[in-house]
């Protein structure tokens, strides 16, 4: 936040006060309604055992939902599918995003913007209906990636592509990666299109070019942008839920899992609400710290 | 010389490469609705023997109009609701020195970063409490809360660059700070606007677990979870679910070729 806005258009009348308040009071409601006060009544309830049908007859259990989380082996699992797609996004959707980018803004000439419309289009498919694409390419009978392989005489998994549970993960972040790959593309295309063209012609007088250039000029100089890119890319693979309940539903046998899913199971279809909110509370605790990198990052932006 | 060549090869390579990545399972997809189910079977990778609609009639006899429509309701009201309220907020945080906007700040940074997973249980019992489960306001609701922290950051940003002499006239010219936001500030905030609306837009139209949960009745559900629906009903039935997918992929992937400039400077404004 800017500490030295300025205050030249003044803010005395008491009649100012009242719009200021009218102007701010919305988006605060509609944020506690929605957003504080359920968070608070996660905490709260993570410390109590209820059901949907009991959703008012809540049973005081303490400690007992989280010393339930730390003995459950599948809650453990969706934590590490959660990490494991953090580090597998910031590789293959930053890293592979800069890539891209750097080749459409200096690497070629031609196509340009048709690459770019071509590898951003994902972005605007509803997540649901990409894994449902997926869900047929990787399909072992229906399947054109096993047609593909069979037909250069490579193997398929026995199993599936989904049904390993070695590789499922995997080929979730593959979906992941197709759709969101071209969005980080975009978003650091436009800090390389910042870096001005004295920049490179400065650094080919000393020698520097293609990917030195890149390398010792264009990536310390977009260094803020990529450290926001990776912190979209972890604050989303935190909120990852439709690929894996499409395409796997977090199985087999919960090899998948991820908190969004597991949340939704415990509290959906076990109807455990308490123990639902105490694995809450932890992707809570885990958003939050994020949220505090993202405000030193943007105070130092 | 020789070097220039192989990196410009490998240039076009690497993008071209990605770009058939990207475009193989949206071909998939356009070629599974023309072919019959026993084709997809005999030969993955064939062509449809003869171009066939029958799918696409399959897919619009479940209904899926009416769930295009509930998104298209959910998306205007919610986006509608999330430019002006946080236009609003915005612009008291970056023009106006108030001395609560430090919270207030900390707050927003806070509401972004919690997922609706986060607080899923409570969120369900507040919707079923305001009595709005099956209702397309029961998602309408609280996706404009979870989606104005996020628009707020973009247009206090944009807000901090706005030239403040035009308001600094209003103010002398007896103008009260509602009047300057709506009457000059709105107004000229067209690039801001945009870039909200196509952002907040592609995602609730997108939206799937809030929907998931607070709509179970087909009159009420948005496309995602109707997808789900053909999906759910069809298993096997490829042609038909294709045919479905491409229906209500289409329009999107049109408008989003019509306006792609716009599309991409929303989203590249992000990273500032």
């Amino acid at each position: 936040m800017n500490k030295t806005q300025t205050n030249s258009v003044g803010f005395s009348l008491s009649s100012d006060r009242v719009s200021v308040i009218i102007l701010l009071i919305p988006a605060l409601i509609f944020c506690t309604v929605f957003i504080f006060i359920p968070a608070f009544w996660a905490i709260v309830g993570s410390f109590y055992s209820y059901g949907m049908t009991s959703l008012n007859d809540w049973k005081w259990v303490g400690f007992d939902n989280y010393i339930k989380a730390s003995q459950d082996e599948f809650f453990w699992i969706a934590l590490k599918n959660n990490f494991i797609i953090v580090f597998a996004s910031i590789v293959l959707q930053v890293g592979v995003g800069t890539i891209l980018a750097a080749i459409l803004d200096r690497g070629i000439k031609y196509g340009k913007v048709i690459f770019r419309t071509i590898i951003f289009t994902p972005m605007v498919i509803s997540s649901v209906a990409v894994s449902i694409i997926w869900l047929i390419i990787y399909d072992p009978n229906v399947g054109i990636l096993n047609s593909i392989l069979k037909s250069i005489g490579l193997p398929t998994p026995s199993m599936g592509w989904l049904g390993d549970p070695d590789i499922s993960i995997w080929m979730i972040m593959i979906v992941a990666g197709w759709q969101n790959t071209g969005f980080m593309m975009v978003l650091i295309l436009a800090g390389l299109q910042g870096v001005s063209k004295e920049v490179y012609d400065a650094a080919e007088i000393d020698g520097a070019t293609g990917v030195k250039a890149f390398w010792y000029i264009t990536l310390p100089m977009i260094r803020n942008i990529l450290i926001v890119a990776i912190l979209i890319t972890t604050i989303g693979a935190f909120k990852v839920f439709e690929f894996v309940y499409v395409l796997t539903q977090g199985g087999p046998s919960n090899a998948t899992q991820v908190l969004g899913t597991y949340i939704y199971l415990q509290a959906f279809n076990l109807l455990h609400m308490g123990y639902a909110n105490a694995l809450s509370v932890v992707l809570l605790i885990i958003a939050l710290i994020l949220g505090w990198f993202q405000l030193k990052a943007s105070r130092r932006a | 010389m020789s070097k220039f060549k192989l990196a410009n090869i490998f240039a076009y390579g690497f993008v071209t490469l990605f770009s058939i990545y990207v475009l193989l399972p949206i071909i998939v997809m356009i070629l599974t609705t023309f072919k019959t189910r026993r084709e997809i079977f005999l030969e993955p990778l064939g062509l449809p023997g003869q171009f066939n609609f029958s799918s696409f009639e399959k897919a619009l006899s479940i209904g899926l109009g009416g769930f295009i429509f509930n998104s298209f309701l959910v998306s205007l009201f919610s986006v509608i609701l999330i430019v002006i309220i946080s236009g609003m907020a915005a612009y008291v945080l970056a023009r106006i020195d108030f001395r609560i906007n430090r919270y207030v700040y900390l707050l927003i940074v806070a509401g972004f970063a919690i997922p609706p997973a986060a607080v899923l249980v409570p969120l369900y019992a507040t919707v079923s409490n305001l009595g709005l489960l099956n209702s397309i306001y029961g998602v309408v609701m609280p996706l404009t809360a979870f989606g104005i922290p996020f628009t707020v950051i973009l247009f206090y940003a944009f807000f901090l660059d706005f030239p403040k002499e035009v308001e600094e006239a209003a103010t002398i010219d007896g103008c009260s700070k509602m009047q300057i936001f709506f009457r000059i500030i709105i107004p000229l905030s067209g690039p801001a606007i945009a870039s909200a609306a196509i952002f907040q837009t592609v995602w609730i139209w997108n939206e799937f677990l809030l929907a998931l949960i607070m709509l179970t009745s087909d009159e009420v559900k948005t496309l995602p979870l109707g997808l789900m629906k053909l999906r759910g009903e069809w298993s096997s039935d490829w042609p038909s679910i294709m045919a479905g997918l491409t229906i209500a992929i289409l329009p999107v992937l049109i408008v989003f070729l019509i306006f792609q400039k716009y599309f991409v400077r929303s989203l590249a404004g992000l990273g500032k």
